[in-house]
Protein backbone atom coordinates (compact mmCIF):
# COMPACT_ATOMS: atom_id res chain seq x y z
CA UNK A 1 0.00 0.00 0.00
CA UNK A 2 2.68 2.43 1.06
CA UNK A 3 4.87 1.36 -1.82
CA UNK A 4 2.09 2.08 -4.32
CA UNK A 5 1.45 5.50 -2.88
CA UNK A 6 5.14 6.18 -3.04
CA UNK A 7 5.20 5.34 -6.76
CA UNK A 8 2.27 7.66 -7.54
CA UNK A 9 3.82 10.38 -5.45
CA UNK A 10 6.94 10.26 -7.57
CA UNK A 11 5.02 10.73 -10.82
CA UNK A 12 2.94 13.49 -9.31
CA UNK A 13 6.02 15.34 -8.16
CA UNK A 14 7.78 14.97 -11.49
CA UNK A 15 4.75 16.22 -13.44
CA UNK A 16 4.19 19.17 -11.10
CA UNK A 17 7.88 19.99 -11.20
CA UNK A 18 8.03 19.98 -15.00
CA UNK A 19 4.98 22.22 -15.26
CA UNK A 20 6.41 24.60 -12.69
CA UNK A 21 9.77 24.64 -14.43
CA UNK A 22 8.24 25.45 -17.81
CA UNK A 23 6.08 28.22 -16.41
CA UNK A 24 8.69 30.11 -14.38
CA UNK A 25 10.37 32.18 -17.11
CA UNK A 26 7.02 33.10 -18.71
CA UNK A 27 5.39 34.28 -15.52
CA UNK A 28 6.06 37.98 -14.94
CA UNK A 29 6.11 37.63 -11.16
CA UNK A 30 8.27 34.51 -11.10
CA UNK A 31 10.30 35.62 -14.13
CA UNK A 32 12.63 37.63 -11.91
CA UNK A 33 13.82 34.33 -10.48
CA UNK A 34 14.99 32.96 -13.82
CA UNK A 35 18.65 33.56 -13.00
CA UNK A 36 18.22 32.01 -9.57
CA UNK A 37 16.60 29.00 -11.23
CA UNK A 38 19.58 28.67 -13.57
CA UNK A 39 21.85 28.40 -10.55
CA UNK A 40 19.54 25.87 -8.94
CA UNK A 41 19.74 23.80 -12.13
CA UNK A 42 23.54 23.95 -12.19
CA UNK A 43 23.88 23.09 -8.51
CA UNK A 44 21.38 20.26 -8.93
CA UNK A 45 23.67 18.69 -11.52
CA UNK A 46 26.65 18.82 -9.16
CA UNK A 47 24.57 17.65 -6.20
CA UNK A 48 23.15 14.62 -8.03
CA UNK A 49 26.70 13.45 -8.67
CA UNK A 50 27.48 13.75 -4.98
CA UNK A 51 24.24 11.94 -4.09
CA UNK A 52 25.29 8.99 -6.25
CA UNK A 53 28.74 8.98 -4.70
CA UNK A 54 27.90 9.74 -1.07
CA UNK A 55 24.28 8.70 -0.71
CA UNK A 56 24.25 5.54 -2.78
CA UNK A 57 27.85 4.34 -2.71
CA UNK A 58 28.75 5.71 0.72
CA UNK A 59 31.95 7.44 -0.41
CA UNK A 60 32.52 10.94 0.93
CA UNK A 61 33.75 13.69 -1.33
CA UNK A 62 34.32 17.17 0.03
CA UNK A 63 35.80 18.30 -3.25
CA UNK A 64 33.02 18.31 -5.83
CA UNK A 65 33.55 22.02 -6.54
CA UNK A 66 36.96 21.02 -7.92
CA UNK A 67 35.38 19.35 -10.93
CA UNK A 68 32.82 22.14 -11.28
CA UNK A 69 35.84 24.43 -11.52
CA UNK A 70 37.95 22.38 -13.91
CA UNK A 71 34.91 22.04 -16.19
CA UNK A 72 34.35 25.80 -16.19
CA UNK A 73 38.01 26.72 -16.67
CA UNK A 74 38.77 24.18 -19.39
CA UNK A 75 35.66 25.27 -21.26
CA UNK A 76 36.50 28.94 -20.83
CA UNK A 77 40.15 28.69 -21.83
CA UNK A 78 39.47 26.50 -24.86
CA UNK A 79 36.62 28.60 -26.22
CA UNK A 80 37.98 32.06 -25.42
CA UNK A 81 41.75 31.71 -25.84
CA UNK A 82 42.01 28.80 -28.29
CA UNK A 83 38.87 29.67 -30.22
CA UNK A 84 37.35 26.20 -29.93
CA UNK A 85 33.60 25.88 -30.50
CA UNK A 86 31.95 26.18 -27.05
CA UNK A 87 30.09 22.87 -27.44
CA UNK A 88 33.31 21.08 -28.30
CA UNK A 89 35.03 22.89 -25.43
CA UNK A 90 32.32 21.62 -23.11
CA UNK A 91 32.80 18.07 -24.35
CA UNK A 92 36.58 18.24 -24.03
CA UNK A 93 36.19 19.68 -20.52
CA UNK A 94 33.92 16.80 -19.53
CA UNK A 95 36.28 14.17 -20.94
CA UNK A 96 39.35 15.81 -19.40
CA UNK A 97 37.69 16.22 -16.00
CA UNK A 98 36.49 12.63 -16.13
CA UNK A 99 40.00 11.46 -16.97
CA UNK A 100 41.40 13.58 -14.13
CA UNK A 101 38.90 12.02 -11.69
CA UNK A 102 39.83 8.56 -13.00
CA UNK A 103 43.54 9.12 -12.46
CA UNK A 104 43.16 10.45 -8.92
CA UNK A 105 40.31 8.02 -8.21
CA UNK A 106 42.39 4.87 -7.84
CA UNK A 107 44.83 6.23 -5.25
CA UNK A 108 42.20 8.29 -3.42
CA UNK A 109 39.78 5.37 -2.95
CA UNK A 110 42.44 3.40 -1.14
CA UNK A 111 41.29 5.67 1.67
CA UNK A 112 38.03 5.31 3.53
CA UNK A 113 35.73 7.41 5.68
CA UNK A 114 37.34 10.44 7.28
CA UNK A 115 40.61 9.96 5.41
CA UNK A 116 38.80 10.02 2.10
CA UNK A 117 36.93 13.16 3.19
CA UNK A 118 40.18 14.93 4.08
CA UNK A 119 41.88 13.82 0.85
CA UNK A 120 39.06 15.14 -1.33
CA UNK A 121 38.97 18.35 0.68
CA UNK A 122 42.71 18.74 0.12
CA UNK A 123 42.22 18.16 -3.59
CA UNK A 124 39.70 20.99 -3.61
CA UNK A 125 42.09 23.31 -1.79
CA UNK A 126 44.96 22.51 -4.15
CA UNK A 127 42.95 23.06 -7.32
CA UNK A 128 41.43 26.25 -5.90
CA UNK A 129 44.88 27.68 -5.13
CA UNK A 130 46.17 26.65 -8.56
CA UNK A 131 43.25 28.42 -10.22
CA UNK A 132 43.91 31.56 -8.17
CA UNK A 133 47.64 31.62 -8.76
CA UNK A 134 48.06 30.13 -12.22
CA UNK A 135 44.59 30.35 -13.76
CA UNK A 136 44.07 33.00 -16.44
CA UNK A 137 43.14 36.25 -14.70
CA UNK A 138 44.26 35.00 -11.30
CA UNK A 139 41.81 35.69 -8.48
CA UNK A 140 39.75 37.96 -10.76
CA UNK A 141 39.07 35.17 -13.21
CA UNK A 142 38.17 35.40 -16.87
CA UNK A 143 35.62 37.47 -18.73
CA UNK A 144 34.30 37.44 -22.27
CA UNK A 145 33.73 33.70 -22.54
CA UNK A 146 31.64 33.01 -25.66
CA UNK A 147 27.99 31.98 -25.36
CA UNK A 148 26.76 28.61 -26.52
CA UNK A 149 24.76 28.60 -29.74
CA UNK A 150 22.93 26.21 -32.02
CA UNK A 151 23.19 27.23 -35.67
CA UNK A 152 22.43 30.94 -35.54
CA UNK A 153 20.53 30.69 -32.26
CA UNK A 154 22.69 32.15 -29.50
CA UNK A 155 21.94 31.50 -25.84
CA UNK A 156 22.49 35.13 -24.93
CA UNK A 157 19.59 35.82 -22.56
CA UNK A 158 18.67 34.29 -19.22
CA UNK A 159 15.34 33.24 -20.70
CA UNK A 160 17.05 31.08 -23.35
CA UNK A 161 19.76 29.82 -21.04
CA UNK A 162 17.22 28.79 -18.47
CA UNK A 163 15.86 26.13 -20.84
CA UNK A 164 19.34 25.06 -21.88
CA UNK A 165 20.44 24.51 -18.29
CA UNK A 166 17.30 22.68 -17.26
CA UNK A 167 17.49 20.49 -20.34
CA UNK A 168 20.90 19.31 -19.18
CA UNK A 169 19.83 19.15 -15.57
CA UNK A 170 16.79 16.97 -16.26
CA UNK A 171 18.85 14.75 -18.56
CA UNK A 172 21.37 14.25 -15.76
CA UNK A 173 18.57 13.50 -13.28
CA UNK A 174 16.96 11.01 -15.62
CA UNK A 175 20.24 9.24 -16.33
CA UNK A 176 20.98 9.09 -12.61
CA UNK A 177 17.54 7.73 -11.86
CA UNK A 178 18.07 5.01 -14.47
CA UNK A 179 21.44 4.11 -13.02
CA UNK A 180 20.08 3.92 -9.50
CA UNK A 181 17.36 1.50 -10.56
CA UNK A 182 19.70 -0.91 -12.28
CA UNK A 183 22.27 -3.59 -11.75
CA UNK A 184 24.85 -0.83 -11.43
CA UNK A 185 22.75 1.00 -8.85
CA UNK A 186 22.39 -2.15 -6.78
CA UNK A 187 26.13 -2.71 -6.94
CA UNK A 188 26.72 0.83 -5.67
CA UNK A 189 24.28 0.39 -2.79
CA UNK A 190 25.84 -2.98 -2.01
CA UNK A 191 29.21 -1.27 -1.59
CA UNK A 192 27.55 1.15 0.83
CA UNK A 193 25.94 -1.75 2.69
CA UNK A 194 29.02 -3.94 3.09
CA UNK A 195 32.15 -3.94 0.97
CA UNK A 196 33.11 -7.47 2.07
CA UNK A 197 29.68 -8.82 1.13
CA UNK A 198 29.71 -6.89 -2.15
CA UNK A 199 33.03 -8.46 -3.12
CA UNK A 200 31.78 -11.90 -2.10
CA UNK A 201 29.06 -11.71 -4.74
CA UNK A 202 31.37 -10.62 -7.51
CA UNK A 203 31.20 -6.82 -7.36
CA UNK A 204 34.46 -5.11 -8.27
CA UNK A 205 34.32 -2.62 -5.41
CA UNK A 206 37.34 -0.47 -6.32
CA UNK A 207 36.28 -0.17 -9.92
CA UNK A 208 32.70 0.84 -9.12
CA UNK A 209 33.90 3.49 -6.66
CA UNK A 210 36.15 5.02 -9.27
CA UNK A 211 33.51 4.85 -12.00
CA UNK A 212 30.87 6.61 -9.94
CA UNK A 213 33.46 9.19 -8.90
CA UNK A 214 34.20 9.81 -12.58
CA UNK A 215 30.49 10.14 -13.35
CA UNK A 216 30.00 12.65 -10.54
CA UNK A 217 33.01 14.60 -11.84
CA UNK A 218 31.57 14.64 -15.37
CA UNK A 219 28.24 15.97 -14.06
CA UNK A 220 30.07 18.71 -12.18
CA UNK A 221 32.19 19.49 -15.21
CA UNK A 222 29.13 19.88 -17.46
CA UNK A 223 27.57 22.19 -14.89
CA UNK A 224 30.82 24.18 -14.73
CA UNK A 225 30.97 24.52 -18.53
CA UNK A 226 27.36 25.67 -18.65
CA UNK A 227 28.17 28.22 -15.95
CA UNK A 228 31.19 29.54 -17.87
CA UNK A 229 29.35 29.86 -21.17
CA UNK A 230 26.34 31.57 -19.72
CA UNK A 231 27.88 33.94 -17.18
CA UNK A 232 30.63 34.70 -19.69
CA UNK A 233 32.64 35.49 -16.57
CA UNK A 234 34.11 33.08 -14.04
CA UNK A 235 36.44 33.44 -11.08
CA UNK A 236 38.06 30.93 -8.72
CA UNK A 237 35.74 32.01 -5.88
CA UNK A 238 32.86 30.10 -7.48
CA UNK A 239 34.83 26.87 -7.05
CA UNK A 240 36.34 27.31 -3.61
CA UNK A 241 36.37 24.53 -1.00
CA UNK A 242 33.50 26.40 0.67
CA UNK A 243 31.38 25.69 -2.40
CA UNK A 244 32.20 21.99 -2.01
CA UNK A 245 30.82 22.15 1.52
CA UNK A 246 27.69 23.93 0.32
CA UNK A 247 27.19 21.14 -2.20
CA UNK A 248 27.39 18.64 0.66
CA UNK A 249 24.69 20.65 2.48
CA UNK A 250 22.52 20.52 -0.64
CA UNK A 251 22.94 16.75 -0.92
CA UNK A 252 22.19 16.25 2.77
CA UNK A 253 19.04 18.38 2.68
CA UNK A 254 17.87 16.58 -0.45
CA UNK A 255 18.30 13.24 1.22
CA UNK A 256 21.53 11.60 0.24
CA UNK A 257 20.02 8.52 -1.33
CA UNK A 258 17.48 10.33 -3.46
CA UNK A 259 18.02 11.54 -6.99
CA UNK A 260 15.09 13.94 -7.16
CA UNK A 261 15.84 15.23 -3.68
CA UNK A 262 18.90 16.88 -5.22
CA UNK A 263 16.67 19.54 -6.82
CA UNK A 264 15.06 20.19 -3.47
CA UNK A 265 18.41 20.46 -1.72
CA UNK A 266 19.95 22.66 -4.41
CA UNK A 267 16.85 24.89 -4.43
CA UNK A 268 16.67 25.27 -0.66
CA UNK A 269 20.29 26.25 -0.28
CA UNK A 270 20.34 28.44 -3.41
CA UNK A 271 17.28 30.36 -2.25
CA UNK A 272 18.93 30.86 1.12
CA UNK A 273 22.23 31.86 -0.47
CA UNK A 274 21.01 34.19 -3.19
CA UNK A 275 17.81 35.57 -1.65
CA UNK A 276 17.12 35.11 2.04
CA UNK A 277 20.62 35.32 3.49
CA UNK A 278 21.98 38.12 1.30
CA UNK A 279 22.07 40.44 4.31
CA UNK A 280 24.26 38.00 6.23
CA UNK A 281 27.22 38.44 3.90
CA UNK A 282 29.96 35.96 4.73
CA UNK A 283 28.08 34.81 7.81
CA UNK A 284 25.72 32.70 5.72
CA UNK A 285 28.11 29.75 6.12
CA UNK A 286 27.16 29.65 9.80
CA UNK A 287 23.56 29.05 8.80
CA UNK A 288 24.56 26.23 6.42
CA UNK A 289 26.63 24.65 9.16
CA UNK A 290 23.68 24.84 11.52
CA UNK A 291 21.34 23.32 8.92
CA UNK A 292 23.82 20.55 8.23
CA UNK A 293 24.07 19.72 11.93
CA UNK A 294 20.35 19.82 12.56
CA UNK A 295 19.52 17.68 9.54
CA UNK A 296 22.20 15.13 10.39
CA UNK A 297 21.03 14.90 14.01
CA UNK A 298 17.27 14.88 13.55
CA UNK A 299 16.72 13.49 10.07
CA UNK A 300 19.86 11.75 8.83
CA UNK A 301 17.90 10.40 5.87
CA UNK A 302 17.54 13.99 4.60
CA UNK A 303 14.87 16.66 4.81
CA UNK A 304 13.35 15.83 1.43
CA UNK A 305 13.15 12.10 2.10
CA UNK A 306 11.69 12.78 5.55
CA UNK A 307 9.00 15.08 4.13
CA UNK A 308 8.16 12.49 1.47
CA UNK A 309 7.82 9.85 4.16
CA UNK A 310 5.56 12.05 6.26
CA UNK A 311 3.42 12.77 3.21
CA UNK A 312 3.22 9.04 2.43
CA UNK A 313 2.11 8.31 5.98
CA UNK A 314 -0.46 11.09 5.87
CA UNK A 315 -1.83 9.77 2.58
CA UNK A 316 -1.94 6.29 4.05
CA UNK A 317 -3.90 7.43 7.09
CA UNK A 318 -6.16 9.55 4.95
CA UNK A 319 -6.88 6.57 2.68
CA UNK A 320 -7.58 4.38 5.71
CA UNK A 321 -10.01 6.88 7.17
CA UNK A 322 -11.70 7.09 3.80
CA UNK A 323 -12.06 3.31 3.70
CA UNK A 324 -13.61 3.23 7.16
CA UNK A 325 -16.43 5.70 6.45
CA UNK B 1 46.87 -36.49 -0.92
CA UNK B 2 43.81 -35.91 -3.06
CA UNK B 3 43.91 -39.39 -4.51
CA UNK B 4 44.39 -40.93 -1.13
CA UNK B 5 41.32 -39.14 0.23
CA UNK B 6 39.23 -40.19 -2.71
CA UNK B 7 40.17 -43.84 -2.48
CA UNK B 8 39.31 -43.76 1.20
CA UNK B 9 35.86 -42.70 0.16
CA UNK B 10 35.34 -45.71 -2.01
CA UNK B 11 37.48 -45.40 -5.11
CA UNK B 12 35.85 -42.29 -6.54
CA UNK B 13 38.64 -40.62 -8.48
CA UNK B 14 36.72 -37.56 -9.67
CA UNK B 15 38.62 -34.28 -9.52
CA UNK B 16 38.09 -32.33 -6.31
CA UNK B 17 36.26 -29.01 -6.66
CA UNK B 18 38.63 -27.32 -4.26
CA UNK B 19 42.12 -28.17 -3.10
CA UNK B 20 44.53 -26.46 -0.80
CA UNK B 21 48.16 -27.39 -0.90
CA UNK B 22 50.31 -26.69 2.12
CA UNK B 23 48.19 -23.59 2.69
CA UNK B 24 49.50 -21.30 5.42
CA UNK B 25 48.41 -17.96 6.75
CA UNK B 26 50.18 -15.99 9.44
CA UNK B 27 49.15 -12.69 10.98
CA UNK B 28 52.48 -11.35 12.17
CA UNK B 29 53.68 -14.06 14.55
CA UNK B 30 50.32 -15.75 14.87
CA UNK B 31 50.00 -18.77 12.61
CA UNK B 32 46.30 -19.10 11.79
CA UNK B 33 46.71 -21.79 9.14
CA UNK B 34 49.66 -24.16 9.14
CA UNK B 35 50.34 -26.16 5.97
CA UNK B 36 46.77 -27.27 5.46
CA UNK B 37 46.17 -29.82 2.68
CA UNK B 38 42.56 -30.28 1.71
CA UNK B 39 40.73 -31.89 -1.16
CA UNK B 40 37.03 -31.14 -1.20
CA UNK B 41 35.03 -33.57 -3.27
CA UNK B 42 32.58 -32.08 -5.74
CA UNK B 43 28.88 -32.38 -5.10
CA UNK B 44 29.21 -33.24 -1.43
CA UNK B 45 28.55 -31.52 1.87
CA UNK B 46 31.83 -31.14 3.71
CA UNK B 47 32.00 -29.81 7.25
CA UNK B 48 35.00 -28.10 8.78
CA UNK B 49 34.94 -28.24 12.55
CA UNK B 50 37.33 -27.33 15.29
CA UNK B 51 37.58 -25.40 18.53
CA UNK B 52 37.46 -21.60 18.54
CA UNK B 53 40.53 -20.10 16.96
CA UNK B 54 41.27 -23.22 14.96
CA UNK B 55 41.48 -21.17 11.75
CA UNK B 56 38.17 -22.12 10.16
CA UNK B 57 37.05 -18.63 9.21
CA UNK B 58 40.60 -17.70 8.19
CA UNK B 59 40.50 -20.67 5.85
CA UNK B 60 37.31 -19.30 4.27
CA UNK B 61 38.85 -15.86 3.98
CA UNK B 62 41.92 -17.25 2.22
CA UNK B 63 39.81 -19.42 -0.10
CA UNK B 64 37.65 -16.44 -1.09
CA UNK B 65 40.67 -14.16 -1.46
CA UNK B 66 39.93 -11.67 1.31
CA UNK B 67 43.33 -12.53 2.79
CA UNK B 68 46.26 -13.51 0.60
CA UNK B 69 47.85 -16.81 1.57
CA UNK B 70 51.24 -16.55 3.30
CA UNK B 71 52.32 -19.77 1.66
CA UNK B 72 50.89 -22.64 -0.34
CA UNK B 73 48.05 -22.44 -2.78
CA UNK B 74 44.34 -22.79 -3.36
CA UNK B 75 43.11 -24.60 -6.47
CA UNK B 76 39.54 -24.27 -7.65
CA UNK B 77 38.57 -26.95 -10.17
CA UNK B 78 42.25 -27.55 -10.74
CA UNK B 79 43.13 -23.89 -11.42
CA UNK B 80 45.40 -22.07 -8.96
CA UNK B 81 43.81 -18.90 -7.57
CA UNK B 82 46.99 -17.12 -6.62
CA UNK B 83 46.32 -13.49 -7.49
CA UNK B 84 42.62 -13.76 -8.27
CA UNK B 85 40.78 -10.96 -6.40
CA UNK B 86 37.67 -11.87 -4.36
CA UNK B 87 35.13 -10.56 -6.89
CA UNK B 88 36.65 -12.72 -9.63
CA UNK B 89 36.57 -15.78 -7.40
CA UNK B 90 32.86 -15.16 -6.95
CA UNK B 91 32.46 -14.99 -10.71
CA UNK B 92 34.39 -18.27 -11.05
CA UNK B 93 31.81 -19.94 -8.84
CA UNK B 94 32.86 -19.62 -5.19
CA UNK B 95 30.11 -18.09 -3.05
CA UNK B 96 30.04 -17.60 0.68
CA UNK B 97 28.08 -16.37 3.66
CA UNK B 98 29.48 -14.59 6.68
CA UNK B 99 29.32 -15.31 10.39
CA UNK B 100 27.93 -11.83 10.98
CA UNK B 101 25.51 -12.21 8.02
CA UNK B 102 26.40 -8.84 6.34
CA UNK B 103 23.17 -8.28 4.44
CA UNK B 104 22.69 -5.03 2.55
CA UNK B 105 20.58 -3.08 5.03
CA UNK B 106 19.81 -0.37 2.49
CA UNK B 107 17.85 -2.77 0.29
CA UNK B 108 14.78 -4.95 0.32
CA UNK B 109 14.95 -8.72 0.67
CA UNK B 110 14.45 -9.19 -3.07
CA UNK B 111 17.03 -6.55 -4.00
CA UNK B 112 19.60 -8.32 -1.84
CA UNK B 113 19.13 -11.45 -3.92
CA UNK B 114 19.02 -9.50 -7.20
CA UNK B 115 22.38 -8.01 -6.27
CA UNK B 116 23.66 -11.57 -5.95
CA UNK B 117 23.03 -11.99 -9.68
CA UNK B 118 25.76 -9.44 -10.39
CA UNK B 119 28.36 -11.85 -11.79
CA UNK B 120 25.73 -13.53 -13.99
CA UNK B 121 24.71 -10.31 -15.72
CA UNK B 122 26.75 -7.94 -17.79
CA UNK B 123 25.23 -4.58 -18.60
CA UNK B 124 26.93 -1.58 -17.03
CA UNK B 125 26.69 2.17 -16.59
CA UNK B 126 25.82 3.01 -20.18
CA UNK B 127 23.22 0.29 -20.56
CA UNK B 128 21.66 1.44 -17.30
CA UNK B 129 21.84 5.18 -18.04
CA UNK B 130 20.18 4.87 -21.44
CA UNK B 131 17.90 1.94 -20.53
CA UNK B 132 19.12 -0.05 -23.50
CA UNK B 133 17.04 -3.08 -24.52
CA UNK B 134 19.90 -5.31 -23.36
CA UNK B 135 19.58 -3.85 -19.86
CA UNK B 136 15.85 -4.40 -19.89
CA UNK B 137 16.19 -8.04 -20.93
CA UNK B 138 18.85 -8.72 -18.33
CA UNK B 139 16.78 -7.07 -15.60
CA UNK B 140 13.91 -9.42 -16.40
CA UNK B 141 16.15 -12.45 -16.07
CA UNK B 142 17.64 -11.08 -12.85
CA UNK B 143 14.18 -10.58 -11.31
CA UNK B 144 12.99 -14.02 -12.36
CA UNK B 145 16.09 -15.74 -11.00
CA UNK B 146 15.97 -13.72 -7.79
CA UNK B 147 12.35 -14.81 -7.24
CA UNK B 148 13.45 -18.40 -7.76
CA UNK B 149 16.08 -18.19 -5.01
CA UNK B 150 13.72 -16.21 -2.80
CA UNK B 151 11.17 -19.01 -2.98
CA UNK B 152 13.86 -21.65 -2.60
CA UNK B 153 14.72 -20.33 0.87
CA UNK B 154 11.05 -19.78 1.68
CA UNK B 155 11.06 -16.00 1.95
CA UNK B 156 8.62 -15.42 -0.91
CA UNK B 157 6.20 -13.40 1.21
CA UNK B 158 8.90 -11.01 2.44
CA UNK B 159 10.21 -9.78 -0.92
CA UNK B 160 9.53 -6.07 -0.41
CA UNK B 161 10.56 -5.89 3.24
CA UNK B 162 13.80 -4.28 4.30
CA UNK B 163 16.40 -7.01 4.68
CA UNK B 164 17.28 -6.12 8.27
CA UNK B 165 13.65 -6.19 9.38
CA UNK B 166 13.76 -9.99 9.18
CA UNK B 167 14.51 -12.05 12.31
CA UNK B 168 18.02 -13.50 12.45
CA UNK B 169 16.99 -16.95 11.23
CA UNK B 170 15.47 -15.52 8.06
CA UNK B 171 18.36 -13.11 7.60
CA UNK B 172 20.67 -16.11 7.47
CA UNK B 173 18.45 -17.80 4.89
CA UNK B 174 18.47 -14.59 2.88
CA UNK B 175 22.27 -14.47 3.00
CA UNK B 176 22.32 -18.00 1.59
CA UNK B 177 19.86 -17.01 -1.13
CA UNK B 178 22.05 -14.04 -2.03
CA UNK B 179 25.07 -16.34 -2.29
CA UNK B 180 23.09 -18.86 -4.37
CA UNK B 181 22.07 -16.07 -6.73
CA UNK B 182 25.69 -15.85 -7.87
CA UNK B 183 25.08 -19.36 -9.26
CA UNK B 184 28.10 -20.92 -7.59
CA UNK B 185 29.61 -24.37 -7.91
CA UNK B 186 30.94 -24.17 -4.38
CA UNK B 187 29.14 -22.59 -1.44
CA UNK B 188 30.98 -21.76 1.77
CA UNK B 189 28.71 -21.37 4.79
CA UNK B 190 30.30 -19.76 7.84
CA UNK B 191 28.39 -20.87 10.95
CA UNK B 192 24.96 -20.85 9.33
CA UNK B 193 23.39 -22.43 12.42
CA UNK B 194 24.70 -20.00 15.03
CA UNK B 195 21.92 -18.21 16.85
CA UNK B 196 19.12 -20.24 15.30
CA UNK B 197 16.46 -22.13 17.24
CA UNK B 198 15.70 -25.79 16.73
CA UNK B 199 13.02 -25.27 14.10
CA UNK B 200 15.17 -22.82 12.16
CA UNK B 201 18.05 -25.29 12.27
CA UNK B 202 15.79 -27.94 10.81
CA UNK B 203 14.84 -25.58 7.96
CA UNK B 204 18.49 -24.82 7.44
CA UNK B 205 19.43 -28.52 7.17
CA UNK B 206 16.65 -29.07 4.66
CA UNK B 207 17.83 -26.10 2.63
CA UNK B 208 21.46 -27.27 2.62
CA UNK B 209 20.34 -30.71 1.40
CA UNK B 210 18.34 -29.08 -1.39
CA UNK B 211 21.38 -27.03 -2.36
CA UNK B 212 23.40 -30.22 -2.62
CA UNK B 213 20.68 -31.76 -4.78
CA UNK B 214 21.24 -28.86 -7.15
CA UNK B 215 24.81 -30.14 -7.59
CA UNK B 216 26.40 -27.37 -5.60
CA UNK B 217 29.26 -28.44 -3.37
CA UNK B 218 28.91 -27.13 0.16
CA UNK B 219 31.58 -26.47 2.77
CA UNK B 220 30.20 -25.79 6.18
CA UNK B 221 31.93 -24.29 9.20
CA UNK B 222 29.75 -25.07 12.16
CA UNK B 223 29.87 -25.57 15.89
CA UNK B 224 26.53 -27.31 16.24
CA UNK B 225 27.54 -30.97 16.27
CA UNK B 226 24.12 -32.56 15.71
CA UNK B 227 23.68 -30.28 12.68
CA UNK B 228 27.11 -31.19 11.33
CA UNK B 229 26.78 -34.92 11.97
CA UNK B 230 23.34 -35.01 10.38
CA UNK B 231 24.45 -33.19 7.23
CA UNK B 232 28.09 -33.69 6.47
CA UNK B 233 29.29 -36.49 4.24
CA UNK B 234 32.87 -35.67 5.07
CA UNK B 235 34.23 -33.92 8.13
CA UNK B 236 37.56 -32.13 8.41
CA UNK B 237 38.87 -31.16 11.83
CA UNK B 238 41.15 -28.19 12.32
CA UNK B 239 42.95 -27.34 15.52
CA UNK B 240 45.42 -24.47 15.98
CA UNK B 241 45.61 -24.00 12.23
CA UNK B 242 46.41 -27.62 11.46
CA UNK B 243 44.29 -30.37 10.01
CA UNK B 244 44.22 -33.02 12.71
CA UNK B 245 41.71 -35.45 11.24
CA UNK B 246 39.22 -36.08 8.49
CA UNK B 247 36.70 -38.74 7.73
CA UNK B 248 33.03 -39.55 7.86
CA UNK B 249 31.00 -38.26 10.78
CA UNK B 250 31.14 -41.67 12.46
CA UNK B 251 34.91 -41.93 12.09
CA UNK B 252 35.46 -38.44 13.46
CA UNK B 253 33.34 -39.03 16.53
CA UNK B 254 35.63 -41.91 17.49
CA UNK B 255 38.91 -40.17 16.66
CA UNK B 256 41.11 -39.79 19.73
CA UNK B 257 42.86 -36.60 18.54
CA UNK B 258 39.53 -34.93 17.89
CA UNK B 259 38.20 -35.87 21.30
CA UNK B 260 41.40 -34.58 22.87
CA UNK B 261 41.18 -31.29 20.98
CA UNK B 262 37.61 -30.71 22.06
CA UNK B 263 37.96 -31.92 25.64
CA UNK B 264 41.19 -29.98 25.97
CA UNK B 265 39.28 -26.88 25.07
CA UNK B 266 36.60 -27.59 27.60
CA UNK B 267 39.02 -28.21 30.46
CA UNK B 268 40.49 -24.78 29.79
Amino acid sequence: MLARLKGKWTYFVIAALLLFLILIPFNWSLGQYTVLMIFIGLFTMVTVGLCLLLGYTGQVSLGQATFYGTGAYISAVLSKICGVNPWLAMLIAAVATGAFAYVIGYPIFRLRGNYLAVATLALGVIVYILLRQLGPGGPDGMAGIPYLSIGGFVFDTSFKRYFLVWFFCLAVLLISQNIVRSRTGRALRAIHGSEAAAESIGINVDQFKVKIFVLSAVYASLAGSLLAHQMSHISPGSFSPLVSIIIVVMAVIGGLASVWGAIFGAATVSILKYELLLGFGEWDIVIYGLILMLVMIFMPEGLFVRLRELYGRWRFRYAQRGAET
Amino acid sequence: MAIQVCTERGGNLSEPILETKSLSKAFGGLVALDKVDLAIEAGKITAIIGPNGAGKTTLFNVITGIYPASDGEVLFQGTPLKDTPPHKRAALGIARTFQNVLLFGNMTVLENIMTGQHPRSRYGFIGAALRLPKAHREEETISLNAMKYLNMVGLGTHAEQNALSLPLGQQKLLAIARALATEPQLLLLDEPGAGLNKLEKQELSDLIRRIRENRISVILVEHDMPLVMGLAEWVIVLDSGQKIAEGTAAQIQKDQRVIAAYLGEEVE
